[in-house]
């Protein structure tokens, strides 16, 4: 199963030169990408802006004392250079010419202005205010959420967000083996089983689980990212898309934009969008749309806080951050795990209570709270949906009530342990495909093909007096190869020394695979 | 002459490699017996087998009655 991407860093760095070269056209997303950046890449590319002649390499590394500097300055630049900001260019750095201009554009306010978004000239007769687009934004939210978990909740998502789940593999179909079914399955497909009345629930999948325990932000982006490889198959151009989440990026809470001088591709990506609550407009077609705090945190790097109401300014906003980061304990610290796998929810979120719902045995509702507990078969039930023991375990770590933070360790340990132990229990076989080299006629035959195969770290098992050993599928064309080339020299060299024929030249050597 | 043969090793410990010997009575999929924590099988049996395993040790898990 491939990891899911949920970092937009890893993504830009797969891109070509070019894309980059177009993308950075827009001094809006220069300063994305910039704001995207550790500290010291930034400070990097701050020093440098106004240096017109390319830095030496070796003048660069006098800005780093000590070894400990260079590590750190070898890591900035590599990153740099993946996103091809800087080019190394006979032993200078060069900045990248379109990146230069339009940074410094955008940091001067030179330049076509147009990429921070048009905000519009007229004031909106049907104003919305923060509070307004930060619920609007929660509820869409929450509403994607609660369809995974298999809430029914509010209404179902619309077809764009069940297409994005089917394609991303967040979610599979009822009828499928959990696992990666969801891959492969055909957009259309996906969404057209869904309306049916008889397909049964959609199921959550492994990586559906793993999105569930992010935090907010982290989620928007791994939904834009798996947007982002939909738009490649929908024949969208990538640049457009990302220069549209880029641009939203930096557009400012509260305030109301213009759509109208969108390209087509970026009005079709403002629908989706709305759907995800990212962006609010009143109706289709609407003139003006909103950011909300999904938008407008997207490449800030601080905490979305949604529903904390807090009008901070910009000057405000890590304090504000810093608080939102403990009222969030408060909220989300609710579960009580008890040494005897009992647990106490004190939720009322229908949401919180599904995700619960997944790995834990769900006993009682009260209105304030929930209590279960987990069980062998919860754990169980949880672990062939191809959730992992080690999730489960972090996210009761995470949402642990605040009189369980006062122990340490937070979780008590019989009962971590435990169900780590349900985790081995179920996965006590490991199967590896192979092959299996057996009757090596001379023991040196064996050892240098054991070597060999050491070498390319093939090797799964091996036994030195039963002259046996196990390969990975992958290795035996190369292995296979090596054993007959071992088996034709030693032919040979018998053939040369001795005239006479022994018995065991007369059978020719081969490596015959038998596969019932 | 080397014989190499196409299947599944499984690693196991070494509880679980004595219920697969007690399957194998009846199945016959091993292949060869490699050592106290490792099997060559067939690699058409393996969901079988996990599936098999699964039971046996499913029913000789001890149950915390649910209080009601």
């Amino acid at each position: 199963m491939s990891k899911f991407q949920t970092s937009i860093h890893e993504y830009l760095e797969t891109l070509p030169l070019q894309t980059f070269n177009r993308l950075y056209q827009k001094p809006a997303t220069c300063l994305a990408v910039f704001r995207l950046l550790p500290p010291l890449g930034k400070q990097i590319i701050m020093s440098s802006l106004y240096v017109d002649p390319p830095i030496a390499v070796s003048d660069m590394k006098l800005w780093f004392k000590g070894s400990a500097g260079e590590i750190k300055h070898t890591e900035a630049m590599q990153r740099l250079k993946a996103l091809h900001i800087f080019e190394e260019v006979r032993g200078k750095y060069a900045m990248n010419a379109t990146f230069l201009e339009q940074f410094r554009n955008a940091l001067t306010g030179g330049g076509n202005s147009q990429s921070f978004g048009l905000a519009t000239s007229t004031p909106d007769k049907y104003h919305v205010d923060i509070h307004f687009l930060d619920d609007y934004a929660t509820k869409q939210w929450e509403a994607i959420l609660h369809f995974m978990v298999g809430t029914t909740e509010g209404r179902p998502p619309c077809k764009g967000v069940l297409n994005l789940l089917g394609r991303s593999g967040l979610m599979t179909g009822g009828a499928d083996n959990g696992g990666g079914g969801g891959d492969q399955m055909d957009a259309r497909d996906f969404a057209s089983q869904m309306a049916r009345q008889d397909f049964g629930v959609p199921k959550i999948t492994h990586k559906g689980f793993q999105f569930l325990l992010q935090d907010i932000n982290t989620q928007v982006w791994a939904f834009l990212l798996q947007y982002l490889n939909m738009a490649e198959s929908l024949n969208m151009d990538l640049v457009e898309v990302l220069t549209f989440f880029f641009q939203l990026g930096s557009l400012e809470l509260g305030k109301d934009y213009s759509s109208e001088n969108l390209t087509p591709t970026q009005t079709h990506l403002l629908e989706d969008l709305k759907a995800y609550g990212i962006v609010y407009q009143r109706k289709r077609g609407s003139r003006r749309y909103y950011p909300t705090r999904l938008a407008t945190t997207l490449t800030s790097g601080t905490p979305v806080m949604l529903g904390s109401h807090t009008n901070a300014t910009k000057i405000a906003a890590a304090a504000a951050a810093k608080k939102a980061e403990e009222e969030e304990e408060d909220d989300h610290g609710f579960i009580v795990l008890e040494t005897n796998y009992r647990i106490y929810a004190y939720t009322d979120s229908p949401l919180q209570i599904a995700v619960l719902n997944l790995f834990v045995h769900l006993r009682d509702r009260f209105p304030n709270m929930v209590t279960g507990v987990v069980t062998r078969d919860s754990i169980r039930r949880a672990l062939s949906k191809g959730i992992t023991a080690d999730q489960i375990i972090t996210y009761l770590t995470a949402h642990a009530h605040a009189q369980m933070r006062k122990h340490s360790p937070i979780l008590p340990l019989t009962v971590v342990d435990q169900i780590r132990l349900w985790e081995i229990e179920k996965n006590r076989l490991r199967p590896v495909p192979s092959w299996l080299y057996s009757q090596f006629s001379r023991q040196q035959d064996f050892e240098s093909t054991l070597e060999y195969a050491s070498e390319l770290d093939v090797v799964l098992w091996s036994n030195q007096k039963r002259r046996m050993l196990c390969i990975t599928a992958e290795g035996h064309t190369a292995v296979g190869a090596y054993v007959r080339k071992l088996i034709s020299r030693h032919k040979e060299l018998q053939a040369q020394q001795a005239q006479q024929s022994s018995p065991h030249t007369h059978h020719s050597p081969h490596v015959s695979s038998v596969a019932s | 002459m080397v014989k190499a043969v196409k299947g599944v090793v499984v690693e196991c410990d070494s509880a679980v490699k004595q219920i697969i010997l007690g399957l194998n009575e009846k199945g016959q999929f091993i292949i060869e017996d490699l050592d106290d924590t490792h099997v060559f099988v067939d690699a058409s049996c393996v969901d079988q087998l996990r599936e098999d395993i699964d039971q046996i040790l499913n029913e000789n898990t001890y149950k915390v009655e649910d209080a009601k």
